[in-house]
């Protein structure tokens, strides 16, 4: 069931956005495209903030027409614009004040974001990782029934913007809110969501199961080449991270192609699988496409090194992936 | 050290000043939060509107205030009938008119504190539900409150001069409309009176010194508490 389903038309400056797509219930959506493609712009239509044409359909009921703060949406900002007259905690109060009908206690979510020490602090006092969480929090103890975020790690650094990541995941697991995540990294798309909209020069190119999305062509072509290659689901892989995420990126420059069982090896991960197609690239390098029992792998391969395993389609071939890459 | 006359003068000047401020304050805050914002339908009109006493002389400010609040202008008429209320020749009267000529200094502070709060936090506010008028008075006020008392403030301070327009709305009672300017101008007609004058205008410049430290330290104060 589509808990969201939008057509939005709108034009602002040279640029037009004409997007219509849906978001499943219960599931977290990710909005991939590159820099410049309407993403921000698609998110603020959608939450009230800017005019746009077309309909907005959340949870069966039409919310087009109506003024942002009655639309239902919640919304994380990239940058946690968090009130700085009020502490921490009177923030978070802020957004429950608002929300008469929210079941959340404001303690129990200052618990789970583990904020609670923060919230008689000012919040110009607080690092970027805890703005971000309170940011969250007070979107979410508003109780929207959708709720959109913009990068919201765009601000963390590597090992922060893995564990916000994780919280993300938590809180989507503890409080069943359908969302709906701005991202240009693959890797934080395939991590969160399941489900993928594709938005390339204000218009949807393609949507779907994320997985199967993502390898569609349309998707691929928007891809940096470096960063082409397949979700395979978490449990199927060995993966070093070992984070409990939806889906890991597998690039293709990543996996190693071999003609027979390798034996002693260091990589942790071997997936014998058959040949389903073979594709040149720009760069004269050729892409193998193995179908195995955890779902289609890329490999990039060279010329020679095709012509040495004697790959061809039908044939099997095992995928090589370390540990450490995924 | 002050004589009864002085003390006299002296609150009068204060009595107008109050009054001119709570007539003024509000009306202020509402035309500078509409010209902050940019999508604002007619702001060049209200913009122009509210600017028009800087630009007019005080006395035909003071004229016009006759016309329209006097005992046979329109509002004026209105406001004796119905309330008994007159404000010609009232202590009032020389409220409104100084709060008609210090609009502008006190709508051009608070515009520029509001223009400074940033306007993404209304987007914020409105994403937890916050509808517009909450989103003014939980938000938008707070924010720019620093630059509201200082403005109001310095508008109090600068009230306490107001003279063309005073003195041809409200004329020139002793005890009633006798601000400060005009007992100055009183004493300076008769033959003598410059030591009394100077005494009176070193009052005008305690006062409007004080009024302007006195904002700068609540500004500060306030953004202290605010922003750290």
């Amino acid at each position: 069931m589509n808990v969201l389903q939008a057509h939005l038309r709108l034009a602002q400056g040279g640029f037009v956005l004409d997007a219509q797509f849906e978001a499943p219930a219960n599931a977290i959506t990710a909005l991939f495209g590159p820099s410049g493609g309407g993403k921000t712009t698609l998110l603020s239509a959608l939450a009230g903030l800017k005019h746009s044409q077309g309909s907005i359909t959340l949870n069966e009921r039409d919310v087009g027409a109506i003024a942002a703060h009655q639309r239902g949406f919640g919304l994380v900002f990239q940058d946690a614009r968090l009130f700085p007259h009020l502490t921490t905690g009177q923030n978070l109060a802020y957004a429950r004040r608002r929300a008469p009908n929210s079941k959340l206690e404001l303690a129990d979510v200052a618990g789970f974001f583990d904020i609670a020490t923060l919230l008689d602090r000012p919040v110009r006092n607080l690092s970027g990782g805890e703005k971000s969480r309170v940011a969250l929090a007070r979107a979410l103890i508003c109780a929207p029934e959708f709720l959109l975020l913009d990068e919201p790690f765009a601000a963390l650094d590597g090992p922060r913007r893995r564990a916000f990541i994780q919280v993300l995941l938590a809180a989507h697991r503890k409080f069943q809110i359908p969302m709906l995540i701005v991202s240009h990294s693959i890797d934080d798309a395939a991590a969160l969501a399941s489900y993928l909209v594709v938005l390339n020069q204000g218009r949807v190119v393609a949507q779907g199961p994320f997985a199967e999305t993502a390898l569609s062509s349309s998707f691929q072509a928007l891809l940096d080449p470096r960063d082409i290659g397949t979700a395979l689901s978490s449990a199927a892989l060995r993966s070093a991270a070992q984070a409990d995420v939806q889906s890991l990126w597998l690039r293709a420059d990543h996996v190693l192609i071999a003609s027979e069982p390798p034996k002693k090896l260091s990589a942790r991960n071997i997936l014998e699988g058959r040949i389903t197609a073979i594709t040149w690239e720009a760069d004269l390098s050729l892409l193998v496409q193995l179908a195995t029992a955890a779902g289609p792998v890329l490999s990039r391969v060279t010329q020679e090194a095709a012509q040495d395993l004697e790959l061809q389609v039908k044939k099997t071939a095992w995928a090589v992936i370390k540990a450490h890459a995924v | 050290m002050l004589s009864p006359a002085e003390l006299e003068i002296l609150s009068t000047s204060f009595a107008v000043a109050w009054r001119a401020l709570i007539f003024s304050l509000p009306f202020a805050i509402a035309v500078a939060f509409l010209l902050s914002r940019p999508g604002t339908p007619g702001r060049l009109i209200l913009d122009g509107l509210a600017h028009l006493p800087l630009i007019l002389p005080p006395v035909l400010v003071g004229f016009l205030l006759l016309l329209i609040f006097g005992r046979r202008g329109p509002l004026g008429a209105l406001l004796g009938q119905w309330f008994g209320v007159h404000l010609a020749f009232t202590t009032a009267g020389a409220a409104l008119a100084t709060a008609v000529m210090s609009f502008p200094l006190l709508v051009r502070s608070i515009r520029l504190a509001f223009e400074a709060t940033d306007a993404r936090l209304f987007e914020a506010a409105a994403m937890l539900r916050a509808g517009p008028w909450d989103r003014f008075v939980s938000i938008a006020l707070p924010l720019a409150g620093p630059g509201i008392i200082a403005g109001a403030v310095t508008a109090f301070a600068a009230s306490m001069g107001e003279f063309g327009a005073v003195i041809t709305f409200a004329a020139n009672i002793p005890g009633q409309t006798q601000t400060l300017p005009l007992a100055i101008y009183t004493v300076l007609q008769e033959p003598g009176g410059e030591d009394e004058a100077l005494r009176l205008a070193v009052m005008s410049f305690a006062v409007a010194m004080l009024g302007l430290i006195a904002a700068e330290f609540l500004q500060r104060r306030a953004r202290k508490r605010l922003f750290g």
